[in-house]
């Protein structure tokens, strides 16, 4: 029936005004620098954009899922960092490749239920948790590895740098992951309590959750994330560095709340935060084929998580 | 409330005692006078910013954004002075001006669109650091006249002189929180914002000031760190601002705020200036000691909460 | 007919105040059991008990006469029991669908949510509930109160209960959606639903109630079938007490017009406001919960400024736009939630009592810590209050010496006009007593004071004139010779009678 499809129509615009917004920046991005320098199109730089990427898309799945709660984690660029070189490290030892994969997964996912259950049990702020693991983690990066790279991983370790008919496989991850991470949120009552903890913790305690089992249960999942993307990071190129990419943390949170993860939790979607990291990739590019000196890319993002939060907060005045 | 604070102070005291006993007797490079002032002088940048961010907290907010506006005051003291030609006096007050209106950036996003400080600092923290590197180009700028380093590396009366430029801002910010309206009205905002409206206190007026002096005296330790290191360079300050809120939260200001002081946060900066130190003579590189911090940082408001509930109903 | 849901001489105490004192109360099939009581009578607390919050300390519950014990809400929810609280537990931004179910989703034979399930079934409820214009894909923010409630009642209905437990239902409700709710709870109890239903509105328990319920300071005073009550057997059992209960009041000579509101409106909440009030009158200000009372106070005090009408002092056009500048203006407001607007229960008699006056303690830049104490030990002394010295604590104190705290703030301030919104909420009989001698005191040294209070007969015993508010107007004016419980309180709940029949 007519009014049946428009109907749905209008729902999905309405859910997801958001995330058609970033997309439909993304294309009109690939359109207006594309008219300027076709060689934006080139395979090697959509690569870059998509492939090079995917770990932010990746670890922003997770860090959205602990916006939507009600949490905030500025440790995740530190623990990508660390979980990079523990996978490296095993890798040079002679580890077999799937454990060089597998431990920091698993490390990761420790690590943060750690921080999850501290943050839930003790009710100190996540900002000041995270903010003191993240000393904790890039310090002791730095001191356990002296600043020295890892070099000599075998063959078989880069996971993103093989491909799967023809496409680089961390766009699989990042596309799979989102993918079902999004069908997960939609489906399982263990996901709603995610956004029912992060909209309203005493009436979702009411309603039967656990705000503090909830807290944990997503710090491990976006341990898990975390775990991934550390993966995609260390295998792109042939040395891991010890150092973290400068503000990969707040990278990662600009492209959850960019993506319509409000930032005073309760809503937004991963599918959203995923457009978004693909978004600063593209935006990064363009600067650089625009011949814009890249150095402004940093005051873009800042501004965008600032108009983004300005908007939220005044969509949310006038509706109360 | 008065007695537990004291409480707080005086465990403090004797932990800080304690750990200068232990450091002095494990290196005799410790105890001289001239370590305690070159610490002193390397203290005295994050000790500025912790003055403002005491108010802050105590307020119940908090300001992520220092490091940043740091980093971009450095930037345009440079840009102005170097590009734009402008004498370094006037290129440096309008740094610190610049500063503070960072800082009132923050105060009006706070209070006129009511987004909570965490977020909106987050967001700062990237558009002001965005803005320095944009600004510079990553190009420094150094050559600065020799009069201008008097002010980061020389002393006055043998005394380093970014040390008596803290400790008059201390002296000073203590004198406001501790004797004046302004700083009974900061507790009160912080111990019960609802309740200090109603009493006909101006609450958005002294937050928009809290925030506004967050960034001036940012700018103003941007100014001293120059002057110390003889260049600029955008990334100048980075984790400032986690330093700064450690020493605050160690001092006995509550994260939730309504409690702390200025005297508590001078101990919290000593104390983690004498850790520093104490772990770099033992041999512990630079990054060992961000880790210290950082797990300074989560036991000290764990205490502190242990305080809270011990001690409130 | 065995009841679904039995109190039996349940009794409950929170920390040494008795809350509930041997209630029994019971709901049937297919009832409206209406539940009244003034503030602080044990409405609340039984709710609770029903709802599984909190356990009675003594006393049996039933359910469908066999006996039961609610470890939590949820139990009480899975019993059959569901709540419709005043603070609706929503989730602002769900949609409609998912918060009627949230937590209780229709699954798939593999476990997902049924979405399509879901959205029809929530589409049925609110069918149901006649309200087929809510569309089940707004976000909760975007809803009006009344739209929002209907949202809890789908909620609860979600669950197939059998008990319904409303908690003032019609309080921030306009007349249509009023209507349109008791015509939702006439349906429920059609499908055998009981309900029991707390309101202070008699028009609307006359046209709903098949029985109703007074409580009493904690105390069970009597059910009785809707067809054997009147307003006044009603009124009189909800107030009880002899309303010749001496009130220390002293007739003091009446002065001057001090302040003056000529159809004073803010927003839609409060309209067309008018009156006098003169220097040394109490003026008295009855209503129910929800009839403008304190938000005419926060009107006057400049927390919410007017958006209408006019107000003058001393007979010139003022603007009051914000706390500080209605404290300039000599007025001064004890507020209704003492621990949350009036004090800061962290800091000490000392730092409360100085809050609003700090400018004129200080000597150049500093607080003048000796006129500080005097000061603090002034009011300690002048309004009697119980305490260790002026560095105690407040949050240490008894709710009526607290109140004294909050009124030594406020006299600091030398006012000439105090409104005081439930001046002895929550405070034991003896502190009343001081704090109404307290006022008498005021008025006589020339104070204008405002009484915003739900008490009958403190108003009665305390006010020179009465003024009654019904649904954000005045509806009403009594002198003191005039004012009876009996005239005063069909004033309070008359509007509605024609209305609602």
């Amino acid at each position: 029936m007519v009014w049946a499809s428009t109907g749905r129509v209008a729902r999905f615009l309405q859910g997801y005004g958001q995330e058609i917004v970033v997309a439909a920046a993304i294309l009109v991005l690939f359109g207006v620098v594309d008219a300027v320098n076709p060689r934006f199109l080139a395979p090697v730089n959509l690569n870059t954009i998509f492939s090079g990427n995917a770990y932010i898309a990746v670890a922003a799945i997770g860090m959205s899922l602990v916006i939507i709660c009600g949490h905030i984690d500025v440790s995740v660029g530190s623990l990508i960092g660390v979980l990079a070189v523990i996978a490296g490290t095993l890798a040079v030892k002679g580890y077999p490749v799937w454990v060089a994969w597998a431990v920091p997964v698993v490390a990761g996912v420790a690590c943060n239920a750690a921080i999850g259950a501290l943050i839930a049990y003790s009710r100190i702020p996540s900002i000041v948790v995270t903010l003191g693991m993240m000393s904790i983690l890039r310090g002791g990066l730095i001191s356990v590895t002296g600043g020295t790279w890892i070099t000599n991983m075998p063959a078989g370790f880069f996971i993103a740098q093989m491909r799967l008919f023809g496409v680089p496989l961390p766009v699989y991850f990042m596309l799979v992951l989102t993918a079902i991470t999004a069908f997960w949120m939609r489906s399982f009552t263990a996901a709603r309590a995610i956004y029912a903890v992060g909209g309203n913790a005493e009436a979702a305690r009411t309603t039967g959750f656990s705000p503090e089992r909830t807290c944990i249960f997503v710090f491990a999942l976006h341990g898990f994330f975390a775990g991934i993307a550390a993966l995609l990071f260390a295998t792109q190129l042939q040395v891991i560095q010890s150092t973290v990419p400068a503000n990969l943390e707040l990278t990662v949170i600009t492209a959850s709340v960019i993506g319509g993860v409000s930032i005073l939790g309760g809503t937004g979607t991963v599918i959203g935060s995923t457009l978004a990291a693909i978004l600063f990739g593209t935006i990064s590019s363009s600067l650089i084929f625009l011949n814009v000196s890249a150095y402004w890319l940093r005051a873009v993002l800042g501004l965008m998580i600032l108009a983004t939060v300005l908007v939220d907060m005044a969509r949310r005045r006038r509706s109360a | 409330m008065t007695r537990a604070l004291l409480r707080h102070e005086t465990i403090f005291a004797v932990i800080l005692l304690a750990a200068l006993a232990l450091l002095a007797s494990r290196s005799d490079r410790f105890f001289t006078l001239d370590n305690m002032l070159n610490q002193g002088r390397l203290m005295a940048e994050v000790g500025l910013v912790a003055l403002p961010m005491t108010f802050v907290i105590i307020t119940g907010g908090i300001d992520l954004s220092v490091g940043s506006t740091l980093g971009l005051v450095a930037i345009l003291l440079g840009v102005l002075w170097h590009n734009v030609g402008l004498p370094l006096p006037l290129a440096m007050v309008l740094g610190v001006a610049a500063g503070g209106l960072a800082g009132l950036g923050n105060g009006f996003v706070i209070t006129r669109f009511r987004v909570p400080p965490l977020i909106a600092t987050l967001a700062t923290l990237a558009l002001y650091r965005g803005l320095a590197e944009g600004i510079s180009q990553a190009r420094s700028v150094r050559g600065y006249p020799e009069w201008f380093y008097v002010l980061g590396q020389g002393d006055a009366a043998g005394v380093p002189v970014q040390l008596w430029v803290f400790l008059a801002a201390a002296l000073l910010a203590g004198f406001i929180l501790t004797f004046t309206t302004f700083g009974r009205t900061t507790y009160a905002v912080g111990a019960n914002e609802v309740a200090a409206r109603f009493s006909g206190l101006h609450v958005d007026r002294a937050k928009l000031l809290i925030y506004t002096a967050s960034g001036l005296v940012a700018g103003l330790a941007a100014v001293i760190f120059v002057s110390r290191v003889s260049t600029t360079r955008s990334d100048m300050g980075t984790g400032v601002e986690l330093d700064a809120i450690t020493a605050v939260v160690l001092g006995g200001t509550s994260i939730f705020g309504g409690r702390g002081t200025i005297v508590g946060t001078v101990l919290g900066l000593i104390l983690i200036q004498v850790l520093k130190n104490g772990l770099a003579l033992s041999g512990v590189k630079g990054d060992g000691t961000i880790v210290v911090i950082g797990a300074v940082l989560i036991a000290s408001t764990l205490l502190s909460n242990l305080f809270r509930r011990d001690g409130n109903g | 007919m065995t009841a679904i849901l039995e109190l039996a001489h349940v009794s409950k105490s929170f920390a040494g105040v008795r809350a509930l004192q041997d209630v029994s109360f019971d709901v049937q099939q297919g009832e409206v059991h209406a539940l009244l009581g003034e503030n602080g009578a044990g409405k609340s607390t039984l709710i609770r008990i029903m709802a599984g919050v909190h356990a009675p300390d003594s006393g049996e519950i039933r359910l469908a006469g066999a006996p039961v014990r609610f470890g939590s809400p949820r139990a009480a929810r899975e019993a059959g029991i569901a709540t419709v609280y005043q603070e609706l537990l929503l989730f602002p931004e769900l949609t409609v669908a998912e918060n009627i179910f949230l937590g209780n989703e229709p699954k798939l034979a593999w476990g997902g949510i049924d979405w399509r399930t879901l959205r029809r079934q929530a589409r049925a409820l609110l069918d149901r509930l006649d309200s087929h214009d809510l569309d089940i894909d707004t976000n909760i923010a975007s809803l009006s109160v009344a739209n929002r409630q209907r949202v809890e009642i789908a909620k609860a209905l979600s669950r197939e209960a059998r008990v319904l437990v409303m908690d003032e239902p019609t309080a921030a409700l306009a007349d249509a959606d009023v209507r349109r709710l008791m015509d939702v709870v006439r349906r429920l109890r059609e499908r055998g639903v009981g309900i029991v239903y707390v309101s202070h509105k008699l028009p609307e328990i006359f046209a709903l109630a098949d029985r109703v319920t007074v409580l009493r300071d904690g105390g069970y005073v009597g059910t009785i079938p809707i067809a054997q009550a009147s307003e006044q057997s009603l009124v009189s059992m909800m107030v009880g007490r002899a309303i010749d209960r001496l009130f220390p009041k002293e007739i003091v000579p009446i002065g001057a017009t001090v302040l003056e509101l000529s159809h004073v409106g803010h927003l839609d909440e409060v309209h067309d406001i008018s009156f006098a009030l003169r220097a040394g009158e109490i003026l008295g200000i009855a209503g129910l919960i929800g009839s403008g009372r304190t938000e005419v106070a926060l009107t006057i005090f400049g927390i919410t400024p007017a958006t209408s009408g006019e107000i003058r002092l001393d007979g010139k056009p003022v603007t009051i736009a914000s706390a500080a500048a209605a404290r300039t203006l000599g007025i001064a407001y004890i507020p209704e939630d003492r621990g949350q607007q009036g004090l800061i229960r962290s800091q000490t008699i000392r730092e409360n009592i100085s809050l609003a006056v700090l400018d004129d303690l200080v000597d150049g830049l500093v607080i003048n810590g000796g006129r500080e104490t005097a000061l603090a030990k002034k009011f300690i002394e002048l309004l009697g209050v119980r305490t260790r010295g002026p560095e105690q604590l407040v949050r240490q104190l008894s709710g009526g010496n607290q109140q004294k705290v909050v009124l030594g703030k406020w006299l600091a301030t030398k006012p000439r006009i105090l409104i005081m919104d439930e001046p002895t909420r929550g405070i034991d009989v003896g502190a009343k007593a001081e704090i109404h001698a307290l006022m008498s005191r005021l008025a006589g040294e020339g104070l204008a004071i405002l009484m915003i209070s739900s008490e009958l007969p403190e108003v009665l015993g305390m006010s020179d004139r009465v003024l009654v508010m019904s649904e954000g107007r005045i509806v009403a004016e009594f002198d003191r010779a005039a004012a009876t419980a009996e005239v005063v309180g069909a004033a309070m709940t008359g509007t509605r009678a024609a209305e609602v029949a």
